[in-house]
């Protein structure tokens, strides 16, 4: 019994494979957003969620690893508790605590991360492209998000721009740090090796 | 029938099959056996076309699997060692009705083959059912069903009895049984024979990317230590 | 958090795509009119959205509390000012109006979350986006909410593993190297994993789609929705 099915358009190999590395990258971003290393003093607790945006933009490019931060935004929106705290919701992203432009500069900070790395909508291998590339889309993503995120904090809650920034900057030094660290696991090779 | 010709893989500079032939006619139960890296997983994976052989053939009733994988893929059905990677959504009837809705079937035909699907490996009603509460048991089912449900002529499992507990191994058995019984080709990939020697037509052993042993379970029994995999009897 | 369950509310019965457009419509609105009636109206459409779903307000301020006591902050820090009068009133009424409209957004979003399942929105989403794009994005967020349980799992497991070795002695930015690469490497494990059971189940360009109808009582719902985005327009262009 043979069965016809000549009208199934497969997705191809290639394109299966950016894919899924897109869904199990939104899946990390979000169980990262919930996961924190307690450090002692008065600093916010250390978390890892822009290591999401940093995995996806540097392994996957532009638009696939836009894909996966989409991914990321879009099963929060549906109601599944992604968000830092557990938090979920349209409503959290665009108003939230103030705090949705980060999210939404996740997203946009993948895409300027892989379109430096890349230059092409096709991820290359990380090992062809410099340390000092991949660093600069690092740092170009951390720039990105803040420049999304004060502004739209300043917008939600009607501080000034200054002042919005002013209650932003007890992050920087943390973002530094993390930044710091996705250089050195650049520069250890971890990621080129996958 | 399924017809492997002169089948070549390679990894990088590791070669993992190594000029293979072997056919397997409609409605047997085969178990393919050997130790780790004896290319049994690497050959099932070209059944059905997801991996693209070097050189050599895989034919399935005479056309190759590479030219139209969709007929590879629905006639033989694959369910891989690790049922929960495999599950694409969050429940029971949203799992197995991945593939026929990937065929592009009705609703109706879907809700259908669903169904019987679930029936086939006793998950009837259990549509609505969240996978993670399952047990591992009616995980691995639901994976068989999640195959079944393209109403595929054989069925390949990748060592389907790893991690099972008792109970969970034999209901699993016994879903296999019932569809060797409704003519359903079952190919089983396994470094462990138990239970599973009496119930199969053939055995076939591949080391080093070869066949080197091709018998009835029963023959096969004495030649099994060679491969390094466990005498059942014992 | 809420999440949700459910009923038969008018809420529940309606199609997600008329859910999303006046969600997608109140917050853009909320935006354009930061003003004393744009709030009042805006609250309106949140708590008619609430009491579509059987939800009460007071809820929905529980289960956002943290995100209500940062915003409540919000004003304060508007007001404060570094020299006498050392507190000024007219940037934090300013602050408390833009805070204010925040509260109506949410409520639509909670009326949301609790009337709709997630695959209700991802054949939403599968039927908004066209063409391929739309499949991917529809079926990639039923894997993200399949896999996220599986990754939250691993990335704890990890953690736990690294505590275990003493890892608390290790400065924080070690830790964190740790957890990110190990986490990262189990999740590239699963996605080879997930892409080799697609391949083998058709994974298709065109597939049959989830079922979703418009009934009548949709069109007023969308027909809101697509007023409520579009208002900034009337601010625009004045009549």
């Amino acid at each position: 019994m043979s069965q016809q099915h000549e009208s199934v358009d497969l997705v191809g190999d290639e394109t299966v494979k950016y894919f899924t590395t897109a869904v199990l990258l939104a899946a990390l971003t979000a169980a990262l957003s919930q996961i924190s290393i307690p450090i002692p003093g008065p600093l916010p607790p250390f978390s890892l969620q822009p290591f999401g945006m940093f995995f996806a933009g540097l392994l996957l490019g532009p638009l696939w690893g836009g894909v996966a931060l989409l991914l990321y935004l879009l099963v929060g929106i549906a109601g599944v508790p992604v968000f830092s705290n557990g938090n979920a919701g349209l409503g959290y992203v665009v108003a939230g605590q103030g705090t949705g432009g980060f999210l939404v500069g996740f997203l946009v900070g993948a895409v300027v991360a892989g379109a430096i790395a890349h230059r092409s909508t096709e991820p290359r291998d990380l090992g062809d492209i410099s340390v000092p590339v991949q660093v600069g889309a690092l740092v170009a993503a951390v720039a990105v998000v803040y420049a999304i995120g004060v502004p739209w904090l300043s917008m939600v809650t009607g501080l000034p721009l200054v002042r919005a920034a002013t209650v932003m900057a007890p992050y920087v030094p943390l973002d530094l740090v993390k930044l710091a660290v996705a250089v050195v696991i650049v520069e250890g090779g971890y990621l080129a090796s996958r | 029938m399924i017809e492997v010709r002169d089948l070549v893989y390679r990894y990088g500079d590791a070669t993992a099959l190594d000029g293979l032939s072997l056919s397997i006619p409609d409605g047997q139960y085969c178990l393919l056996v050997g130790p780790n890296g004896g290319g049994k997983t690497t050959l099932v994976r070209q059944f059905n076309a997801l991996l693209t052989p070097d050189s050599g053939s895989v034919r399935v009733d005479g056309t190759d699997v590479t030219a139209d994988p969709v007929t590879a893929r629905t006639r033989i059905g694959m369910v891989f060692q690790h049922p929960r990677d495999q599950f694409v959504a969050a429940t029971v009837g949203a799992d197995v009705a991945f593939g026929p809705e990937n065929l592009g079937l009705d609703r109706g035909e879907i809700d259908r083959r669903v169904a019987s699907a679930l029936a086939a490996v006793d998950l009837d009603g259990r549509a609505d059912a969240r996978i993670d509460a399952l047990s591992g048991g009616e995980q691995a089912r639901v994976a068989i069903a999640g195959a079944l449900a393209m109403e595929p002529d054989y069925l390949v499992l990748d060592e389907p009895l790893v991690g099972l507990d008792w109970p969970a191994r034999q209901s699993v058995l016994a879903q296999l049984d019932a569809l060797a019984a409704d003519d359903t080709g079952i190919v089983v990939v396994t470094h462990d024979l138990r239970d599973l020697h009496e119930r199969a037509d053939r055995v076939v052993g591949l080391s080093d990317g070869r066949v080197v042993l091709d018998e009835s379970p029963a023959a096969a029994l004495d030649a099994l230590s060679d491969l390094g995999v466990r005498d059942p009897r014992c | 958090m809420l999440s949700y369950r459910p009923g038969s509310s008018l809420a529940h019965r309606l199609d997600p795509r008329s859910k999303l457009l006046v969600q997608f419509g109140l917050a853009v609105a909320a935006v354009a009119y930061p003003t004393l009636p744009g709030v009042v109206a805006a609250t309106a459409v949140g708590l008619t959205a609430l009491a579509a779903a059987r939800l009460s307000p007071l809820a929905v301020l529980r289960s956002y509390r943290v995100v209500v006591a940062v915003l409540a902050l919000a004003p304060l820090v508007a007001g404060v000012a570094l020299g006498p009068p050392w507190f000024r009133v007219e940037p934090a009424l300013r602050s408390a109006l833009y805070v204010g409209r925040v509260l109506p957004i949410l409520f639509v979003s909670a009326a949301y979350l609790v009337s709709t399942p997630v695959r209700e929105t991802r054949a939403a989403v599968q039927r908004l986006v066209p063409g391929k794009p739309g499949q991917l994005l529809g079926v990639g967020m039923a894997l993200v909410v399949r896999l996220f349980p599986l990754v939250l799992a691993d990335v704890r497991e990890v953690r736990d593993a690294i505590r275990a070795r003493g890892g608390e002695r290790r400065p924080v930015w070690v830790r964190a190297r740790l957890l990110a690469v190990r986490s990262l490497s189990r999740t590239l494990d699963r996605s080879d994993r997930l892409s080799l059971a697609l391949r083998a189940r058709c994974f298709a360009w065109n597939p049959t789609l989830p079922a979703l109808a418009f009934a009548r009582r949709d069109y007023p719902v969308a027909l809101l929705g697509v007023a409520l985005a579009l208002s900034p327009l009337a601010r625009a262009f004045p009549l």
